[in-house]
């Protein structure tokens, strides 16, 4: 989701820790690494994910420093994947069984046959199925430590932490009310078991 | 305590967020003091999601409205439905955003920020960093007043003051009364 283009929807998380040793040095290299690859026409992989520039997303290659944007580092989470229409593969196995009922003599076929006639159909179709691309922007303010990152699902939020850590070996704390209490108890050289002891609010009788 | 067991234990904190924002909004106290960033003006308008979970289930009830007290989603409250997200908008000097607040997560959704000067075209940098600037701003601002939520919650007054008052004014909401600024209320009281 475009965190510079439109309205976003996105998450925020901290990094754990401290930048590595010599982390500017090998950024470029480590960015590299995980950079989005093109799903190959030939090949039957369904899916395909990796960096590319925050401003471009056909910009896989990094060519210059386009992710340095000091104190940031800005690059989107590009996700192609190859998706088969759940109906269109029902009607070419129903075609395929059909076939094979007809050339064999058979009137029903076993579970096991349909489920090799089902991969065999499937693997047809993802060579023909053109993949559909999804960028999710991801700005971290490498001072600060905060990372914004353009998307709110649970399922991609979790592939982006990896990603993440894969990429710079620093771990994301999401931001949840909790932590961000935390946060301001540590500020404040306050005590972070006072956050521990809390229970709702009862705000009305009889509640 | 594991991250997701602790986002569960405390999920109470973010809906208690949202609706002691509402009322501060709607009782005359809706203005924070962000230090040296001078003072941020917030209310709540548009959608907003309530629910509430007993032995028949979840029931959930969005009210989508300009209407300043939105009567429906006030009656809600009074119906120990809690805010789960509501719809917010920040001011601050002549900038306003607008954004889908979550209360499990803090999320942003349907972030906008208000509009840039710099279209990209001749300076994608530009763009990029006055972006990059009005998304922390907002988020910094949030944080402050969330620090500023968790001070009030942690303080004794929170139980001695704050609840009663909120309760008055969810109560004056069930009833449809009018909502008073907290300054005149605390002069009755």
């Amino acid at each position: 989701m475009g965190l510079i283009h439109g309205s976003a929807s996105f998450t925020r998380y901290m990094t754990e820790g401290t930048l590595p040793q010599h982390f500017m040095e090998v950024l470029s290299e480590s960015i590299a690494r995980y950079a989005f690859r093109e799903l190959d026409e030939k090949s039957i992989d369904e899916r395909s994910a990796g960096w590319v520039n925050i401003m471009d997303m056909f910009d896989n290659r990094f060519a210059g420093i386009e992710f340095l944007k000091e104190p940031y580092v800005a690059m989107s989470l590009r996700i192609d994947e190859r998706k088969i229409p759940p109906t269109a593969l029902k009607q070419y196995c129903r075609e395929a069984e059909d076939r094979i009922k007809e050339e064999e003599h058979l009137e029903f076929l076993p579970k096991s046959r349909r489920a090799d006639i089902k991969e065999a159909v499937r693997l047809r179709l993802l060579k023909r199925a053109i993949p559909v691309a999804r960028v999710y922007d991801m700005i971290w303010n490498t001072v600060t430590g905060l990372v914004v990152f353009g998307c709110t699902s649970a399922r991609i939020c979790d592939e982006f932490m990896v990603r993440f850590l894969q990429t710079f070996n620093l771990q994301l704390q999401a931001i949840c009310p909790f932590t961000l209490g935390e946060l301001f108890l540590l500020k404040e050289g306050a005590s972070l078991n006072l956050l521990d002891g809390l229970g709702p609010t009862r705000f009305l009788e009889g509640q | 305590m594991q991250l997701l067991d602790k986002v569960r234990k405390t999920e109470f904190l973010g809906r208690e967020f949202l609706l002691w924002l509402w009322f501060k909004s709607e009782t005359g106290e809706g203005i924070f003091d962000l230090g040296d960033k001078g003072k941020a003006e917030l209310w709540l308008d548009g959608k907003i999601t309530l629910q509430s979970e007993n032995e028949r289930g979840v029931e959930t009830i969005t009210c989508t409205g300009e209407a300043l007290n939105m009567k429906e989603a006030r009656f809600a409250l009074a119906g120990e439905k809690e805010i789960r997200q509501a719809t917010v908008k920040l001011a601050i000097g002549d900038n306003q955003w607008s954004f889908v607040l979550d209360s499990t997560w803090m999320n942003f959704r349907s972030f906008k920020t208000p509009r840039v000067i710099n279209d990209g075209k001749e300076d994608p940098d530009g763009l990029f960093y006055e972006k990059a600037f009005l998304i922390e701003e907002a988020i910094s601002a949030m944080d402050r007043i969330y620090a500023s939520f968790i001070g009030d919650r942690l303080s004794p007054e929170w139980l001695t003051e704050t609840r009663s008052a909120i309760a008055r004014w969810i109560r004056q909401g069930a009833t449809g009364g009018v909502t008073q600024p907290l300054s005149a209320e605390r002069e009755m009281d």
